[in-house]
């Protein structure tokens, strides 16, 4: 009997996948396109998931809560080589899974009606509801995932709907480019994750995360450590890719070619996010090292992709770059061992990213598809909605106490200084103050959107006329609207549809939704719920190090293990204190008591980090006591660094494509002169082969039936010359042949 | 004398008479043109071959020649009602009884 979780979350699964087979096939017949049937079945989902919410979350309320039911998919039997090969198929229900399931639901299905407004008009209006929802439908299958296979798959799945999405408007050069960019990137990731993959198929047979950890916890992985490093890092590959971390974070600022409720549904609040959940289910297996990558990945992206997003021009893309630099705060605090501060700030961070890009999507809209903010200005009277919700989301993005960007910010820069301390300083430094800078420039860059978005002067006039033109024709051409009567400039209030999504972020933005405590997310539900799950290798290296001690490094670890003790009492102490989970590993346990420690000092230099960051926003562009235009030309070389993203298209079209283009080059050289040479060559020789046989046939084959031929005509000729027809002939005929037959007879006799 | 002379003819006179007749009728079918004449010459061979069957008949004291000739007396009344037959319609087709004319048979 299958749990009833288990049955809702099987509807939650299979309603948008319903919702995508009507509209793909029907959307042309039904009314309206069928729009209200992408709304209507997903928001059905969406009560599904609020009951599994209500349910798991707020009806039992247990940090151990966890239903799963599996079943086998495919069964090889004994396969030679490889041993019982089965593949299962299976879900499982805990805190974490109910919490997505209802945020991944709740946006898409905000997402849904807000699209109902902002499509509206466009061409292929059912289709794109399709799109969203074959898309809502694998980001739920990622998210009910209990293997490692099944992942994989959805994985893939939401990798095809975002290439669909991004490239919604195909026919312009730009957003086929983009889509092309965005799955080749994410290929590139997902490669390594199949290797992940297979590295621990290969040791354990069993794809199921469950298995695979309780066998590492046992000790069966029989390969080095190196190796599990390994399977770690090329796991996290995958999240590198889809979550846009650095090297492969090029293809998120592109994909924002895509129509905006896509850039608020899939490339910030659910899809980049996937990676960073994948990395927090294979979270207990991945070795201190592969964490020490993941944390550095993550801050180096968090910083760098902040420090582009101050000099971007389009609205979008500075939202995009703070989406990659958020992504890169959630897979810093992953690896900095801050596991429920990085889910927490993928749960806050998708609510204000998701109510930013809808509202961009709203000025976008109000503006007749105008995206640079440099002739944008002065919206706030004419859009106060959006303008509040904006700005709400902004305070929540720059992580303004009072918000719940502010929680999950903090929890995870208090990680990242807990991190750096344990592991003594020094370089490791490095992540929490990449962390810090980020926050400064976030919150300068937001300060500076809504700075120039919705204040001042409107500046659409002093847009250059043949650029305008352009980009005018460009957008008009192809999304058209509908709202070419309002005329030109006149910006107007998004409607009701488009507004109440904003309006239902914007609440999620603030700090009571998730901890009665302005200033401490710990002493919320989340954090409470979704615990750090105890770590199954570290305890396997310790005794790997053990057993290899050196006589130079026995020192060391006997204070490493000295210090170990001591954090593991504060950390019991702590724990009899009245909160905080118990952890298997000591290192964890440090950690988790060093971020405590660390929790007031984090909020007094984050929130110095904002008021620094506002106030830049304030003096350059509020006050203009420094002008940017200026500035910018005093330190162009930097200010271009920045505005052409560090150059990283550049450098990988120089590197990788060119490099590609090279090898391919090479190898269709080698394929027209080798290949075909070979090919062509055995093509001769039949040929040549051929005229043989042909010859053969020709004249001896032929020659003998000729020949036959040639006789039978010949005796003919002979013979028909007696058939005279006349009847005296042949009686002389016979008349001879009996007499010789009679000489004959007698020659006998007479012998 | 006569007697004496009639009562020695005997086997090889006959054969000698009947070789001759065979010959004439061979002849006669070989070199004549006109087909009432080639019946007639087959007329003659038939003729040759009774006295055959009749002498070798008496000579062995058997019946079965005497059979013999009578079923070719019968048979060439037959026959020579059908190839006069045929010779009419020949006539009838070519307008000639002559046969080196008629040789549509090789086509």
């Amino acid at each position: 009997m299958m749990h009833s979780l288990i049955q809702l979350s099987i509807a939650v699964l299979l309603l948008p996948l319903l919702s995508f087979v009507v509209l793909i096939f029907f959307n042309r017949r039904l009314p309206r396109m069928g729009d209200f049937v992408g709304v209507g079945l997903v928001g059905t989902a969406f009560a599904c998931a609020l009951t599994i919410f209500w349910q798991v979350v707020v009806q039992h309320y247990d940090p151990a809560f966890r239903v799963a039911w599996e079943f086998t998919w495919l069964d090889f039997g004994n396969v030679p080589g490889v041993g019982p090969l089965q593949v299962k198929m299976g879900i499982v229900i805990d805190n974490l899974t109910a919490i997505m399931l209802a945020m991944v639901t709740l946006i898409s299905t905000l997402v849904h009606l807000y699209s109902t407004g902002y499509m509206q008009g466009d061409p292929k209006y059912g289709r794109f509801f399709a799109y969203l929802g074959i898309f809502t439908f694998s980001m739920i299958g990622i998210v009910l995932s209990d293997n490692l296979f099944s992942i994989y798959m959805f994985w893939e799945l939401v990798g095809l709907s975002s290439y669909l999405l991004i490239g919604f408007y195909f026919y312009k050069d730009s957003a086929a480019d983009a889509q092309k960019k965005a799955f080749l990137t994410n290929r590139i990731g997902d490669i390594g994750m199949w290797l992940g993959i297979l590295i621990l198929y290969s040791q354990f047979h069993t794809f199921g995360y469950r298995e695979i950890f309780e066998n590492i916890a046992a000790g069966k992985f029989n390969m080095s450590n190196g190796w599990l490093t390994a399977a770690g890092i090329l796991l996290f590959m995958g999240c590198v890719g889809k979550s846009a971390q650095f090297p492969l974070h090029v293809w998120l600022p592109d994909a924002m070619e895509g129509p905006t409720p896509v850039s608020a549904l899939i490339h910030a609040a659910t899809m980049v996010a996937a990676g960073v959940y994948f990395v927090a289910r294979i979270f207990v297996l991945l070795t201190p090292d592969a964490l020490h990558v993941i944390a550095f990945i993550g801050a180096f992206t968090a910083f760098m992709s902040a420090t582009i997003a101050i000099t971007q021009h389009d609205i979008k893309r500075v939202l995009a770059y703070s989406t990659v630099s958020q992504l890169g705060y959630m897979v810093l605090g992953l690896g900095v061992g801050s596991y429920s501060a990085a889910l927490f700030h993928l749960l806050t961070h998708a609510f204000f990213k998701a109510c930013l890009f809808l509202g961009s999507g709203a000025i976008i809209h109000a503006m007749h598809h105008e995206q640079d903010m440099r002739w944008m200005g002065g919206l706030y009277k004419k859009m106060p909605w959006t303008f509040v919700t904006f700005s709400i989301a902004t305070l929540a993005l720059a992580g303004l106490p009072l918000t719940s960007g502010f929680l999950s910010k903090d929890a995870i820069l208090a990680g990242a200084l807990g991190f750096a301390q344990v592991e003594g300083g020094g370089i490791y430094y490095l992540v929490p103050a990449f962390g810090f800078a980020a926050a400064v420039m976030t919150a300068f860059y937001m300060g500076r959107q809504v700075w120039l978005v919705f204040f001042g002067e409107s500046r659409t006039h002093l847009k250059p006329a043949e650029e305008h033109g352009h980009d005018a024709h460009a957008a008009h051409g192809h999304d058209d609207h509908g709202h070419e009567d309002h005329g030109h400039h006149e910006v107007h209030e998004v409607p009701w549809n488009m507004r109440l999504p904003l309006v239902i972020l914007a609440t999620l933005s603030v700090f009571i939704v998730f901890s009665p405590d302005p200033l401490d997310g710990g002493k919320g539900w989340f954090m409470h719920l979704v615990q750090t799950p105890a770590t199954v290798v570290a305890s396997t290296e310790a005794a790997h190090e053990a057993a290899s001690l050196h006589a130079p490094e026995a020192g060391k670890l006997l204070a490493e293990a000295h210090t170990d003790n001591q954090h593991v009492e504060a950390a019991a102490t702590h724990q009899t204190e009245g909160h905080g989970p118990v952890y298997a590993d000591p290192r964890q346990a440090e950690i988790a008591h060093m971020t405590h420690a660390n929790h007031f000092p984090a909020i007094q230099l984050s929130s110095l980090m904002l008021v620094i960051g506002i106030g830049m926003a304030f003096i350059v562009y509020v006050f203009r006591i420094i002008d940017p235009d200026k500035t910018a030309h005093s330190i162009r070389p930097l200010y271009l660094y920045s505005f052409n993203k560090w150059y990283w298209d550049e450098i990988y079209d120089a590197t990788f494509i060119k490099g590609s283009m090279l090898i391919s080059k090479i190898l269709a050289w080698f394929d027209a002169n080798i290949v075909d040479g070979i090919v062509n060559g055995i093509a001769t020789i039949f040929r040549k082969f051929a005229f043989a046989n042909g010859g053969f046939d020709k004249y001896v084959v032929d020659g003998l039936v000729n020949f036959t031929a040639f006789t039978v005509q010949t005796t003919g000729a002979v013979f028909r010359k007696i058939q005279t027809g006349k009847v005296q002939t042949y009686l002389l005929m016979v008349v001879v042949a009996v007499l010789a037959y009679f000489a004959f007879y007698i020659a006998q006799l007479i012998k | 004398m006569l007697t004496e002379q009639l009562l020695s003819i005997g086997l090889n006179h006959f054969l000698t008479i009947s070789a001759i007749l065979f010959g004439l009728g061979m002849f006669a079918v070989m070199t004549r043109k006109n087909a009432i004449v080639i019946l007639m010459g087959v007329e003659l061979i038939l003729n040759a071959a009774n006295i055959n069957f009749l002498t070798f008949s008496k000579y062995n004291g058997g019946m079965e020649g005497v059979m013999f000739a009578l079923f070719v007396i019968v048979l060439a009344a037959a026959e020579a009602a059908v190839a006069l037959a045929i010779v009419i319609n020949i006539f009838k087709t070519f307008k000639t009884v002559d046969v080196s004319r008629v040789d549509t048979m090789k086509e």
